[in-house]
């Protein structure tokens, strides 16, 4: 048993027409043992930004902390919220300070950056736990049910997908995968991003 | 061996540890309070390495009260949580970690709600409507998933956790003989029979 | 006398005082006002600006972030402001400070520092650099107005000698005495915000060096409670506000030739 599969859990994160959507189960586990139904591991970096950190349970409170504190720290000084790409490259960094003993976290990263001409450009990207970042155009994956996230993703994602249509897909793509997860599932949480607003949804699924 | 429990009710939450000091095939004690009184409104139950768990409870317990007495203010039972939860997270990459695991359940006076915290040794937190640490838990959870009700009285809720104890005393192989049982509500703690 | 005792903070002088200390809090009577007053509902901040000219480049400060030309107001943490009065580097420094330092108690209890406990920081910083060290001490004193839940709005101010003190309204840097006793006249316990925006301004009208209000010598911020969330909110007024903020309250300053024409 690896210590990324000790608490379980999964994240996936995809591009939509001007919008992104990022969606977690929502079980906290101890190997076997089902502990809590409402974990969460998808937390606002800001208004546009989302971070889904799937992997061991106190490195995802620790984390999350740490990203906190930097990016507070940047807004107050920039006197600016942090744009997508460089909160990706914030998580980076972090994750390489710590080469020789890392957090045991994949972060998914989802975000809308802003366009010179004052649109929104979607964007996703992962790291794996040491930060090596992967800036995908279509979706991303992380967890213990990232194999049949990829399989799901792979079939049933095609570009340009509005927000409701982005949100179907990503729902059944999480919804599904996890189900074939011993330790992902126990409900589920889907954010769709847009330009405007946020829309979260809770999404109940097979208890088991 | 070392089981606690604890459930949330209407306007409390009950903690109960078993009371068994052991050291292999033996029982030195069987009073031992595994429950520390962190503050007027706030428990916590503690289970793991014996010397760990006294050292790493009393060094809360008298960090709780150095905060309170320096800044005359108490902390809320989701900021000690907060704080337990980054003092185990710290040790667990440290040369030795403490290995304890903690349910830490508190009274908010603020906002008017019972609060329970799950915290394991790696410094895993979760909030959660009950929950359970040690072998005792398999037998519990299941049973507190069916009968547990968030708006319980103190009598319906002592009565849902003296099924999970009935259960484990029947099923677990070297069950504890007792367990201590306190509540923490509006008017603060005290110790119950049950 | 004092010259044998003044140039080393870690010394008393005879009589027992701390002669650098004092040296600080005089480089401080020197710098820009800045008022702070207290009300039941929130708490308003106001600057007298004393970096100011025509090629000053403010753009940042039009468009962008918190408005202030951050000179003289700071947003700290969510719940916190701080005004400071002294030497601008070393209010810089200080400020860097206690946002790490607020954003380490965010860390710890996952909630936000408590305004009294931030004060107590800074000042533990500014007390070891009158003990310790044999650096100097800080030429800076701040005011700090914050909200937290267990004692709601708050005014503090800190001196170079790590000292603070909570107020209902108070005043530091240049004319404060003048703009302290005004205050003492004025201040009502249970005024409200937009009560106390009038006072703050009033007062800064009557001890600012300038003869006229404006935006381009102000810096002004208000922390309020958001009705709906509960939760503290900060605004530092841009100079479009400030101007618009002034001309409300029959402060602006008027055009001298149109006066004449009526005339």
């Amino acid at each position: 048993m690896s210590i990324m599969e000790l608490n379980g859990g999964s994240v996936i994160a995809m591009v939509g027409k001007d919008c992104v959507a990022i969606a977690s189960d929502l079980r906290l586990g101890n190997q076997a043992l089902g502990l809590s139904s409402n974990f969460q591991r998808i937390f606002p970096v800001t208004d546009r930004i989302y971070v889904g950190l799937p992997g061991l349970g106190t490195d995802v409170h620790t984390l999350w902390e740490k990203f906190r504190f930097r990016v507070n720290m940047y807004t107050i000084k920039e006197e600016r919220e942090i744009e997508p790409e460089t909160f990706a490259h914030l998580v980076s960094s972090t994750l390489y300070e710590h080469r020789f003993g890392p957090y045991f976290i994949e972060p998914v990263i989802a975000g809308l950056a802003k366009t010179p001409s004052g649109g929104v450009k979607p964007f996703i990207a992962a790291t794996d736990l040491i930060g090596c970042l992967n800036f995908a155009k279509d979706f991303v994956v992380a967890g213990t049910a990232s194999s049949k996230l990829f399989g799901m993703a792979e079939g049933l994602w095609e570009p340009d997908l509005e927000p409701e249509d982005l949100f179907e897909t990503i729902s059944q793509a999480l919804m599904n995968a996890v189900d074939r997860d011993a330790y992902s599932g126990w409900g589920c949480v889907v954010h769709v991003i847009t330009k405007d607003k946020i829309v979260t949804r809770t999404l109940k699924g097979r208890m088991d | 061996m070392e089981t606690s429990f604890a459930i949330t009710g209407k306007g409390y939450v009950l903690v109960a540890a078993d009371t068994t000091a052991a050291r292999s095939i033996v029982k030195m004690k069987t009073d031992e309070d595994k429950i520390k009184i962190l503050s007027p409104h706030l428990l916590m139950a503690y289970s793991g390495e014996p010397g760990d768990t006294i050292q790493f409870s009393e060094y809360v317990e008298r960090n709780i009260r150095l905060y309170q007495i320096r800044n005359t203010l108490t902390l809320g039972p989701s900021a000690a949580a907060s704080w337990i939860r980054r003092s185990l997270a710290d040790s667990i990459r440290s040369r030795r970690p403490y290995a304890v695991n903690l349910l830490v359940g508190g009274y908010d006076t603020s906002s008017h709600t019972p609060e329970l915290y799950w915290i394991d040794y790696l410094g895993t937190l979760t909030k959660i409507p009950f929950g359970a640490h040690g072998y005792g838990s398999y037998f519990a959870l299941s049973l507190l998933d069916r009968y547990h009700d968030p708006e319980a009285s103190l009598e319906e809720g002592i009565a849902t956790l003296k099924r999970c104890l009935d259960e484990v005393a029947k099923r677990l192989v070297v069950s504890p003989g007792k367990y201590l049982v306190k509540v923490v509500d509006k008017d603060g703690v005290r110790e119950i029979e049950i | 006398m004092a010259r044998r005792y003044d140039s080393r903070t870690t010394i008393f002088s005879p009589e027992g005082r701390l002669y650098q200390i004092e040296y600080a809090m005089e480089a401080i009577s020197h710098a820009g006002t800045v008022l702070g007053v207290l009300a039941k509902d929130g708490v308003v901040l106001a600057a007298e600006k004393k970096v100011t000219g025509k090629l000053l480049d403010l753009s940042s400060t039009k468009e962008g972030g918190y408005g202030g030309s951050g000179e003289k107001i700071y947003l700290l943490n969510d719940n916190v402001i701080g005004g400071v009065a002294g030497l601008t580097a070393d209010a810089n420094s200080l400020v860097n400070y206690a946002r790490t330092a607020a954003q380490r108690h965010l860390l710890t209890y996952n909630e936000d520092i408590p305004v009294e406990l931030l004060a107590q920081r800074l000042c533990n910083l500014k007390q070891g650099y009158t003990q310790f060290g044999g650096l100097r001490p800080f030429g800076v004193s701040l005011l700090y107005a914050g909200y937290d839940p267990h004692y709601q709005f708050q005014l503090y101010h800190s001196d170079p000698s790590g000292n603070y003190s909570g107020w209902k309204a108070t005043c530091i840097g240049a004319n404060n005495g003048t703009a302290q006793s005004l205050l003492k006249q004025e201040y009502k316990d249970d005024i409200e915000v937009k009560d106390a925006i009038g006072l703050v301004l009033r007062t800064m009208s009557k001890t600012m060096d300038s003869t006229t209000l404006g935006s381009e010598k102000l810096e002004f911020a208000v922390l309020t409670l958001d009705e709906t969330t509960k939760r503290p909110k900060a605004k530092i007024y841009k100079p479009s506000e400030i101007d618009a903020l002034l001309a409300s309250e029959g402060l602006m300053k008027k055009d001298e030739d149109t006066e004449m024409k009526a005339a």
